[in-house]
This record gives C-alpha cells, structure tokens and sequence, in this order.
C-alpha cells in the first residue's frame, strides 16, 4: 500500500436531493471544535501491515451528533480510540479546539458496548465514579448526578446495585456516568449493540431525548442504520477493506426529535442511500483510489 | 401424593413444602448417611471383638473426650491459636505479595515463575528446616504454617487482580485514573472473592502446617497429643483428639467461607 490518497466524499449523483451535497471543509481548519486531520492507524503483524484506519479527515462542529456507520472490521472503533485518546494515532493528527489529542483527557466521556458499571459500587457510585478517580469536588457533582439519573428514569434505583438492573438499565447508569464531568466531547463505542431491540429502541429514544435538552458534542459508533439516521445530526460511513470514510451527510431532521421520524419517507430514503453506500464499500476493490 | 390430595392447601403453599422437603433431604441424607456409618462402626467393632487398640468404637472415643476434655482443651489452644495467627499472616503476605507481583512486571518476571516453582514441590518436606531455622519454639510452627498456607492466597489474589475485564481498565484510561487509582478502586475490590477462595483453602493448609510442626517438635498442641498418644497405644484419644480438630476446622471454614458469601454479595462471584 503506497501513497493513500483521500477518497472523493459522496458523489451527489442527484443533486435535487438537498442533503446530499458534499460538506467542505472549512478552509481555515484551526476554527473547528474537533478536526481530524488525515489521521490513519496502523498496525504492524507478522504477516506485514494491517491498515486498521484508512484516513481519516474531517471536522466536526462544537454541539454536533455525528454518528460514525460501517460494517464490523471498518475500524470506526479504532477511530474513536484514537479520538478519546486511547490509541495512539500511526499518521496525522486530531486537535479539539486547536490542542493535539494524544492522551485521554478528563474532559472526554466514554461509553462503551458493555455498561463496565462496577459491581460492588451502587447506582450512584457508579455514575460518580468519574469524579472519584479524576479527584474532583464530588459535593459539586452529586445533584447533576441525580438529576441525570431522574432523567434516565432511575430515579427510584440510585442506592441499587449493578446486578439488580436489567441490561438497557445498566447501559442508561453508563450513559449518565459518560455525561456526569459535562464532557466537551462524548465517545460512544456501539453503546445499545448488546441490547435486545425493544431496550435499544428505548434506549435509542433516552438518548435523543437526553440530546434535546444537552446538545454535546458527540461522535456515535454504530452498524445500525437507522440508529445512526435518528440520533445524529450528520452521519459518516466507513468502510472496510481499505478503510475509508466514503460518505459524510448532514441529516435534515429537526430537535427535538421524535419517532415519528423515523417513518418519514425522507428517513427511509436517506436509510435506503446510506445502505447503498455500505453496500457499494464491500464491492470496492482492495487499494487506494 | 397426600399433599397434593389436600385440596386446601394453596401453590404457594405447596412449593413451600416441597422445598422445605428438599431442604430437609440435603441436610438429612449425609447425616443420615453418616449416623448409619458410625452405627456400622460400632456394632462392628463390638461383634467381631476387635480390641480397642485396633479401632475403638465411637462410644469409647466419645466417653475418652468427655473424661478427658481439659487435656484436650489445654493442647488445642496452641494449636488453634497457631493456626489462627499463621492464617491470618499468610493471608497478608499473600495479598501484599499478589499486590507486587500484579503491579510490577519486572518483580512478576521475576518472582512469579519461582512461586510457581514452589508451589509445585512438596511443601511438608521442607518442615524440618524450620525446626533448624526457629528452633523448636512455637516460631517454628507458625513460619511453617505461614510458608504452607500463603501460595493459595498469592495464587488466587493474582489471579483476581488480572483478571479485571479489559474494558473496566479501558475505562479507567479513559477517565485518566494512576494506576495505583485502578488498583484500589477497581482491581483490588473486584479481587475480594477471589482472596476469600484462597483464604479458604489456606484456612485448611494452616491447620495442616501447624499439625505437621508439631509431629516434629513440640511438646505441647494436638499434633503432639496424637503422636504422644500413638506411642501408648490410646488409639481412643488418638480419635478423640482428631475430633477436636475436626470440630475447630470445620469451624475456620465455616467463618471463612460464610465472610466469604457475605462478600460476594457485595463484590460479585469469582468464576470458577
């Protein structure tokens, strides 16, 4: 593999159909909130390199819900690692206003596919337990985390612990956890994929409404489709073998979100296009161009 | 069938009573089991006449225990207080130890395989040596106590703190916690039952170091009461002083492993 050049971002085969114009980068990149600058993760193995991240390049607006979609094998969980600073990044470079991110930072939430909620701790602790380890005011932050908890709808569960909760609930203490330090940047690793649909459709809505009311700036993992089109505001797609970033869309659907979207025909339609793309990536053939 | 044919009797009730069957059956067929095994004993040894060197029967052993249940008391101190102590050390060694060897992967590169090394060799061999090294004090039964108890703990702490879910250590990054944080908050809790299923079997093992050391030197504790016994022949107190240690060993489980039931309430159950 020499050379990787950036892939054209979404042909606007229709250009009647206003969301699928291409976004620009914006040219002075030092005015985003978080810019991915031709980032690429590689990793060595016996048998030679293995591009786990193609590249990765775009910026991303303070307060925007960016879902990351891609088949398993893509690498968008490795990208979000070297967002939240998990994973140190083979090229290039990512910047959150302006400072480089090569560290986790105490000003990031991370949620991840499993709740990683700790067992002997309860509710509350757990939610709290950002705050512990990263040695702050706990006092300062006990009423958020109730208030986050009320908001989830486990207000009457706080002084339970982990194993008393079912599955969805256990995710819903993970999300308030990623939230309770107000982070300037929320990494959500396909958070609801180990839940059964009817929790995840329910969790699915928790999150939007919790987005209606904090408008963070978050960047979403998922293979779901229309989890990826009823959350975010804009939705990249990845794809694997060669991993790269082949779509970017901002989405047209107002807050606070409802539903009801999702039966819209706009919805499907977009549902319909994104499906084609993550389709079109698995015909691609292996290599840069 | 005559409970199902009582039509006043509700489900609820019903299940209760089942339960209580089945509750009733568990405790009651061993004890059964046993009764029936000591009764064996002791029509078998008084109709085949067998003298009471050979094997006493349990009538004997128990009238030997009641007679001679202050001498008894007075060796089972040491050794209960012995066995106490060399638990209690042990289990502090083995968790400072585990401690060290999860932090440092130096220290684990290098002591880890020579821990294993001397789990693997017949720790009993090595009691005489104790003798040499703390005389015949009773330092020498609590060292050795120490030294045979401990490698369960050490073994099952290891094993608790690494085996954190990977994604409990993610998150810990992720939150920009020291390591000597996610030790305390997270590696060391979720290693409590662990430490409990090492504490159990060391709670067994110290008794076995103390019995041991006193085979070999001591003049006082039940070890040297049985031995003193099997050289006069008084198999009866022989199998009178064996009781003693069976009541206190069951006993140290028993609080060992209802502290540890207690803890996984708290802490999660160990896989096993």
């Amino acid at each position: 593999m020499n050379e990787p050049r950036l892939p054209e971002k979404t042909a606007p085969a229709d250009s009647a159909v206003p969301w699928l114009h291409p976004r620009p980068i914006a040219p002075d990149r030092n005015q985003a909130y978080l810019s991915l600058r031709h980032a690429r993760k590689v990793y060595q193995t016996r048998s030679g390199d293995v591009e786990a991240v193609g590249l990765a390049d775009f910026d991303i607006e303070a307060g925007e819900f960016v879902s990351i979609l891609g088949p398993s094998g893509c690498g968008k969980s490795t990208l979000l690692s070297m967002v939240g600073g998990l994973e140190p990044v083979t090229e290039g470079e990512i910047f959150l206003e302006g400072t480089r991110v090569n560290a986790p930072r105490r000003d990031f939430g991370y949620i991840f596919q499993d709740p990683t909620l700790l067992p002997w701790k309860t509710v509350l602790d757990n939610v709290l337990f950002p705050i512990h380890t990263q040695k702050r005011q706990v006092a300062d932050y006990e009423a958020e985390a109730h208030r986050l908890l009320e908001m989830v709808g486990l207000a009457d569960f706080k002084a339970k612990r982990p194993r008393e909760l079912s599955g969805g609930m256990r995710q819903r203490v993970a999300l308030c956890r990623g939230l309770i330090n107000d982070p300037k940047l929320l990494l959500m690793d396909e958070p609801f994929s180990a839940l059964d649909a009817i929790s995840r459709d329910d969790m699915n809505l928790a999150l939007v409404r919790l987005w209606d009311k904090y408008h963070k700036t978050a960047l979403f993992v998922t293979h779901s489709i229309r989890e990826a089109v009823f959350l975010a505001d804009r939705v990249l797609v990845m794809t694997a073998r060669p991993s790269r970033i082949v779509a970017d869309l901002k989405l047209p659907f107002a807050r606070p979100r409802d539903v009801t979207v999702q039966e819209t025909p706009e919805f499907n339609r977009i549902c319909a296009w994104l499906r084609e793309q993550i389709q079109a990536g698995y015909g691609r053939p292996a290599g840069p161009g | 069938m005559e409970v199902a044919a009582n039509p006043a009797l509700s489900n609820a009730a019903l299940a209760r009573r089942r339960e209580m069957l089945l509750t009733l059956r568990r405790i009651g067929l061993p004890v059964a089991a046993a009764a029936l095994f000591l009764l064996v004993w002791e029509a078998g040894t008084r109709w085949a006449n067998i003298p009471e060197v050979l094997l006493p029967p349990p009538s004997a052993v128990l009238d030997r225990l009641v007679r001679n249940f202050p001498l008894l008391m007075t060796h089972a101190w040491p050794t209960i207080w012995q066995s106490l102590a060399g638990f209690a050390i042990a289990t502090v060694l083995g968790i400072v130890l585990a401690s060290l060897l999860s932090a440092s992967t130096l220290i684990r590169e290098t002591l880890y395989p020579n821990v294993v090394f001397f789990q693997l060799i017949p720790k009993i061999a090595l009691a005489p040596l104790f003798v040499v090294w703390f005389g015949l004090g009773p330092e020498a039964r609590l060292s050795f106590s120490v030294f045979v108890s401990f490698f369960p703990v050490v073994i099952a702490t290891l094993a608790g703190l690494d085996n954190v879910e990977r994604d409990l250590l993610r998150l810990c990054r992720a939150l920009t916690a020291s390591s000597w944080q996610t030790f305390v908050s997270v590696r060391l809790p979720h290693a409590v039952p662990y430490i409990f299923s090492g504490m159990k079997i060391a709670s067994t093992f110290a008794i076995i170091g103390v019995i041991v050391g006193e085979f070999i030197t001591s003049r006082v504790g039940l070890g040297y009461l049985i031995l003193f016994a099997s050289a006069q022949a008084e198999t009866a107190l022989i199998l009178a002083a064996i009781c003693v240690l069976c009541v206190f060993g069951l006993a140290f489980y028993g609080v060992v492993a209802v502290a540890e039931k207690w803890t996984i309430r708290i802490f999660g159950d160990a896989p096993r």
